[in-house]
């Protein structure tokens, strides 16, 4: 598929939860369209927050220049999330009229809510503040796809299949396969590339 | 071929702290060393891959003093080296570094300090530019990726040309965000290490290095700044952006100017408002600040933490006031910008919003009203010890042992992982309520042990890691056994500096470079200064309990455990299960009276969920790693091992 | 000065105060919020929001949960009302009423008995915990439990139900000098064994330090290795708290008074989950005076240079108020005064001294009197129905001897239960420094007020 190449600056927020594999999805994501001509600035933090914390991966994805590696608040275009809830937490701060949500389904649980002090949402209350705060939105189970394929750490790049396959970024599969070439171990690349093509498969 | 070592010419994503090592590579650097820090440690973890390559020299050092040193010797042996560490190692280093800018340096020398303002993965947001200017030198800041590379690689010649070590300034959002970056050349010769010293005490280039005749160096080290000073009028990397004649400048630096561009963007005052960026912050060049401070009345100073920059500006600004007349300056002074935290597009938005008086395009009232409602239902994501985590159970075991001994114990925190059980009490159990700097457990520890003339009655404990041991514990902890401090000290050896990313330390057998190396034992410098010292795992919460409570009970010694368990990312570790863990749900008592639900309410492993239909405990597979240690605490004995 | 950024503190749930109309807004939320309840506890418990001057004010996330002493100073209380753990912390621990006897331990994974004295390791904030339900120093209604499990008509204010009053001792010499007087309780769990009327005891044992433990006997011939007088507190019940879970069969257990008293509240609490006391069949109960405290009874030996784990026995002998400490090389005497600082504070406020409720109660012959005669036999007091049929049992199997007690052996032992009684009440009064308030006691209890009332009298 060939994709019309974007005139405007995309802003993409990647979030999730520590362990996920958030950070190694936005560079995959940058990597492909870097390769595609697009100055990209991804702002990231990693350390600490990889500790069961929220992680946030903020791309920027432009015709021309360098962007601040951080967005400002209700300038999101696309949030893809590893875990509902930070979705939704993403959404309410960076989130405008004409977002679009790609959410996996899967709840990682804060430990707040584990002990029993805090409330998670509803999968009906999150879907109706997607509803509400984005132009488009997705759930897909993409754990369990990556867990089908024997990893559940997969499931970020089920993601990014499924994120191709919605057509908001400039990306597809050809780019991708040519970038894990570039930064995987070459056994690896077969079972990503599988997770690719069952992310693609989950978007209708 | 590494991605590090792209070709000249070609266009990479680069992690600024990536862009950083090219920076040194391209500028022929043979010796590169640091103490591992977040946000600093890519520098030298990149290098480290590529060090056979480019025949470099690559170390973690034991703490960032010596690693200035090591990195120094290389200098005085006239090759191009750097040191790394985040904002609190310049204070480690400082005391050398006040020594290293009397006495000079000969191949090009860079100190990388890459900080953290708003401490996202810090317990402080320290400032080292201050360091610049107490200690007289160059300092320079990059504000993109490009930058990042090509200020590095100058930055080498810089030192050499003043015969002085250089600072490079980072900060989290430049050395862990990333952009494109387009590569230069590497050298293809390396340089030949020899050192000179038969000449004059004043012969930088052949005398020994030393700061003294004191005075007479300091003058001439002044004398050289100033010819910094000149080249910084003139350099590509201290630039204009905006209108001839803007009605508000915008002075910046760092990630601060990408912040501010995006403002002034997002606001549409490209017509109204010129930013100066600045790519060298100290000694600022006079003649370029006067043009364009010249050029209107109004001046914000957009900088990360402290005012820095615009304190420089201002002590300027006074002194050309005859030429340039009075200024309004709008910064961290007036609190239109917070000197706390770090800034972001939006903060600077707001500023210019307020001195311009304009105002910023909102969300449509509905949305917003629908956006705070949905931001009410969304619980706090706490940071915790992850799933298989050896500090849980080490916290777990360290409370038990606190309660059961019952005279209100405590442990001296430190800085790891483990400084979590002080950031979110319930983490550690609420055993940790002091945390200050690297190896400050200890010698607060032994400070609190000599209390008891005073009353203190409580038992001291404090922990460190197996890493922080090497790189500031032991003095601390030979201050502590020479007088006679009762202390408990555990030391929670997870096999590496795992915060970080697993980079090696003296207790390893492995170098940065992958060479095999001796490892230095934790267990026999602790007998050798006399200590009594015990090893344990801390999954095995039955005897690490045993050992821990009598060490409470073994008065006026200082006492040792070494609990010993890799780190659940460790990569030996990681993805592999040492056990596959279920809940036999018969068992499961809940929240009835007799477990209240032990696992998910107080042990807290976030691979424990409770499930509110069933009213049992729930092993999530996919995070849980398969530890076993709940399968001991459960009193009903509903986990149980696969 | 007004209408400017002040400060940016991002923070709570991901949403982000960072001027003037976010601090408005955030407080407009809070206010909306207050519309619908459970909105508003999570808020409430989600962040603090702190002015700390007229320019800033910092919301900063509170993680719930995590400080629940945090929570509460800041006014959200996590719940209602305070957990039974606390109760038991406030009414029993912090009051120094704690027996140790282990009701409380063996429970849950929240109490435990280190160095004699009960631990709450970690919160519990259940309501109606078995905990606080089942030590002997909450409040009860006492009366109720002696109705429920002995003759009305049998029940004396001294000294409980008393079916039957004798001396006694084992018939087997052997066991006899092993045990500390007259080896009744070892020949009474002999028989019980024997006949199934149990499938295992639980007695206590003491470690080398003289902790003591609850230990679980299954063979009849391991029982005369733990017969002997201890003096220091054992959380036996805690033993039948853990046992409980893995055995099926009956058990008896020999018990102090409080430890009786426990397993009586046990027998009789309305909390009583899966049948779990079940199993518990008989419970023979000690005399007792007092305990002692480990921790100061190990520094008084110290201070005779005997290492506790030396101790092979200790004894009061008749008359010499002496404790003597005996060791393989040697005895010791220590005077009464000494060991009386060394007594475990709770033990001053206990009004129990033959453990009233127990199946049957067994003490030194001279308990109360002082007679050589006595010496080397013990006194039962024969309390329920079961008690009688075993000792009969036991009787009539050879295993035990009794005859009848001299005529004064009881009325002396009813006095100095009564005196250990209104010393107690008297102990309770100054410490609540109020009759109105007994700890653990109520007035409405007419044995308590017997007693209150004698005390106060000899007072005023």
């Amino acid at each position: 598929m060939k994709r019309t190449r974007q005139k405007e600056t995309k802003n993409l927020i990647l979030t999730g939860v520590g362990g996920q594999g958030n950070v190694m999805a936005s560079r995959t994501l940058a990597g492909m369209l870097v390769d595609a001509g697009y100055i990209v600035t991804i702002g990231e933090t990693f350390g600490m927050s990889q500790r069961g914390g929220s992680v946030m991966s903020h791309l920027r994805i432009s015709p021309d220049s360098v962007k601040s590696p951080q967005i400002p608040r209700g300038e999101a275009d696309v949030i893809v999330a590893l875990e509902p809830l930070e979705a939704l937490r993403v959404l309410t701060v960076y989130g405008n009229p004409q977002v679009c949500v790609l959410s996996n389904a899967r709840p990682a649980y804060p430990i707040g809510v584990i002990t029993g002090e805090l409330s998670y949402p509803s999968g009906e209350n999150i879907q109706v503040a997607f509803q509400r705060l984005s132009k488009a939105f997705w759930i897909i189970d993409a754990t369990s796809a990556a867990l089908a394929l024997g990893n559940p750490v997969l499931s970020n790049i089920v993601m990014i299949g499924a994120l191709a396959k919605t057509g908001l970024l400039p990306i597809d599969r050809r780019m991708f396969e040519k970038e894990i070439k570039k930064t995987l171990a070459a056994d690896k690349c077969a079972v990503n590339l599988k997770a690719y093509d069952a992310g693609g498969g989950m978007i209708k | 071929m590494t991605k590090l070592l792209s070709p000249a010419k070609s266009k990479v994503l680069f992690l600024g702290n990536e862009a950083i090592a090219r920076g040194a590579l391209e500028a022929g650097v043979s010796v590169a060393t640091g103490y591992p820090g977040t946000p600093s440690s890519e520098v030298i973890e990149s290098l480290a891959h590529v060090a056979s390559e480019r025949n470099l020299y690559v170390e973690w050092s034991v703490n960032e003093k010596v690693a200035l040193e090591v990195a120094a010797a290389a200098s005085f042996a006239g090759l191009r080296s750097m040191a790394v560490m985040k904002q609190n190692g310049v204070n480690v280093a400082s005391d050398f570094l006040l020594h290293l800018t009397a006495s000079g340096t000969r191949g090009g020398l860079v100190l990388v300090s890459c900080e953290d303002p708003g401490a996202l993965s810090s317990v402080n947001e320290g400032e080292s530019r201050y360091f610049a200017r107490m200690l007289e030198m160059p300092l320079l800041e990059p504000s993109d990726f490009q930058e990042a590379k090509d200020l590095t690689k100058w930055a080498f010649e810089l030192s050499e040309q003043i015969g002085n070590v250089v600072m490079l300034r980072s900060v989290t959002r430049m050395s862990h965000a990333s952009g494109n970056v387009i590569c230069g050349k590497l050298p293809v010769k390396s340089r030949k290490a020899h050192f000179e010293y038969d000449g004059s005490v004043m012969d930088s280039s052949r005398g020994p290095m030393i700061s003294t005749p004191v005075v007479a160096k300091h003058l001439l080290h002044q004398e050289k700044l100033k010819d910094i000073e000149a080249l910084f009028e003139k350099s590509p990397f201290n630039r204009y952006v905006g209108p001839g004649k803007p009605e508000l400048l915008i002075i910046t630096s760092s990630a601060c100017f990408l912040y501010a561009e995006e403002a002034v963007e997002m606001l549409g005052l490209q017509k109204r408002v010129g930013i100066l960026k600045l790519g060298t912050t100290w000694p600022l060049p006079p003649k370029l600040l006067e043009k364009h401070l010249r050029k209107t009345k109004k001046i914000l100073i957009v900088e990360e933490v402290l005012p820095f920059l615009e304190e420089n500006v201002k002590v300027l600004a006074a002194s050309l006031v005859s030429r340039i007349g009075i200024n309004t300056f709008y910064g961290k002074y007036d609190e239109m910008l917070p000197s706390a935290g770090e800034l972001n597009p939006d903060i600077v938005a707001a500023a210019l919003c307020h001195i311009l008086k304009v105002k910023r395009k909102t969300l449509p009232a509905n949305y917003l009203n629908d956006s705070q409602k949905a931001a009410a239902l969304i619980p706090v994501r706490e940071q915790t010890f992850c799933a298989g985590c050896p500090h849980r159970a080490s916290f777990w075991n360290i409370h038990n042992a606190i309660a059961l001994d019952g005279r209100k114990g405590f442990v001296c925190g430190d800085i790891g992982c483990y400084s979590m059980a002080a950031l979110s009490p319930a983490t550690g159990y609420h055993t940790m309520p002091t945390l200050h700097s690297m190896g400050s457990g200890t010698g607060l520890a032994s400070g609190f042990a000599k209390l008891a003339q005073f009353g203190l009655d409580q038992p001291i404990l404090t922990v460190c890691g197996d890493s922080t041991f090497y790189h500031a514990v032991i003095p601390a902890l030979i201050n502590a056994q020479h007088n006679r401090a009762d202390i408990t000290f555990i030391v929670l050896d997870n096999a590496g500096t795992a915060m970080t990313g697993f980079q090696p330390h003296p207790g390893l057998a492995i170098s940065a470079m992958k060479e095999v190396v001796p490892a230095v034992d934790i267990a026999a410098i602790c007998s050798a200064i006399g200590a009594k010292v015990a090893v344990s795992d801390p999954f095995d919460l039955e005897t690490t309990g045993k050992i821990l409570t009598s060490f409470l009970a073994d008065k006026g010694l200082l006492k040792v455990l070494i609990l010993r368990q890799a780190c659940a990312l460790s990569p030996e570790k990681k993805g592999k299960k040492i056990f596959d863990v279920k809940v036999n749900e018969s068992l499961c008592l809940g929240d009835a009276c007799g477990c209240n639900r032990l696992c998910t309410r107080v042990f807290r492993c976030p691979a424990l969920t409770w499930d509110r239909t069933t009213k049992k405990a729930v092993v999530d597979e996919v995070i849980c790693a398969g530890c076993g240690v709940c399968v001991s605490i459960c009193p009903q004995k509903a986990i149980i091992k696969l | 000065m007004i209408n400017r950024l002040k400060l940016l503190k991002k923070i709570f749930s991901g949403y982000i105060i960072q001027d003037e109309a976010d601090v408005n807004n955030f407080n407009k939320i809070i206010t909306e919020s207050k519309k619908d309840l459970n909105k508003l506890n999570f808020m409430k418990k989600s962040v603090v929001k702190t002015t700390i001057s007229k320019k800033f004010i910092i919301i900063l996330p509170q993680n719930p949960g995590c400080d629940i002493n945090a929570n509460q100073k800041l006014g959200c209380p996590m719940r209602k009302k305070p957990g039974s753990q606390a109760k038991l912390k406030k009414d029993v621990l912090e009051q120094s009423l704690c027996t140790g006897c282990g009701a409380c331990v063996g429970l849950c994974p929240y109490q435990v008995v280190y160095r004699d004295r009960t631990v709450q390791l970690h919160d519990c904030d259940l309501t109606d915990g078995k905990c606080y339900a089942f030590c002997p120093r909450t409040p009860a209604d006492y009366g109720q439990i002696r109705e429920s499990l002995f003759d009305v008509s049998d029940v004396t204010p001294e000294i409980g139900a008393v079916k039957g009053y004798h001396l006694s001792r084992a018939a087997d010499p052997a066991l006899r000098a092993k045990a500390q007087h007259g080896g009744t309780v070892t020949a009474l769990l002999g028989v019980a064994m024997a006949e199934s009327l149990i499938d295992s005891a639980i007695v206590s044992s003491r470690n080398e330090e003289l902790e003591q433990e609850g230990r679980l006997v299954e063979a009849k011939s391991q029982l005369c290795d733990y017969a002997k007088s201890k003096f220091t507190v054992s959380p036996t019940v805690a033993a039948f708290n853990r046992l409980m879970g893995d055995t099926a069969g009956k058990v008896g257990v020999v018990t102090t008074p409080c430890q009786a008293l426990a397993l009586a509240k046990m027998k009789t609490a309305r909390i009583n989950d899966d049948g779990k006391i079940n199993p518990l069949n008989l419970v023979i109960g000690l005399f007792c005076g007092w305990t002692l405290s480990v921790e100061s009874f190990n520094r008084l030996l110290q201070q005779y240079q005997i290492s506790p784990e030396a101790v092979t026995g200790m004894d009061i002998p008749a008359g010499k108020n002496v404790l003597e400490i005996y060791t393989k090389a040697s005895a010791t005497s220590v005077p009464m005064v000494e060991v009386d600082a060394c007594v475990r504070t709770a033990c001053r406020y206990c009004i129990d001294s033959t453990a009233e409720f127990a199946d049957l109660s067994v003490g030194a012959a001279r308990f109360g009197g002082d007679c050589d005669e006595m010496c080397g036999w013990n006194q039962i007091i024969v309390r329920s129905e079961f008690g009688k049929q075993l000792m009969e049992l036991a009787v009539a199997r050879g295993a035990l001897e009794i005859r009848e007690a001299p005529a004064s052996a009881l009325q002396d032992l009813k006095n100095a239960a009564a005196e250990k009684k209104r010393k107690a009440l008297k102990n309770i009064v100054e410490k609540s420094r109020s009759v109105k308030n007994l700890l653990y006691l109520s007035s409405d209890d007419p044995v308590v007020r017997k007693y209150l009332d004698a005390g106060t009298k000899q007072r005023s």
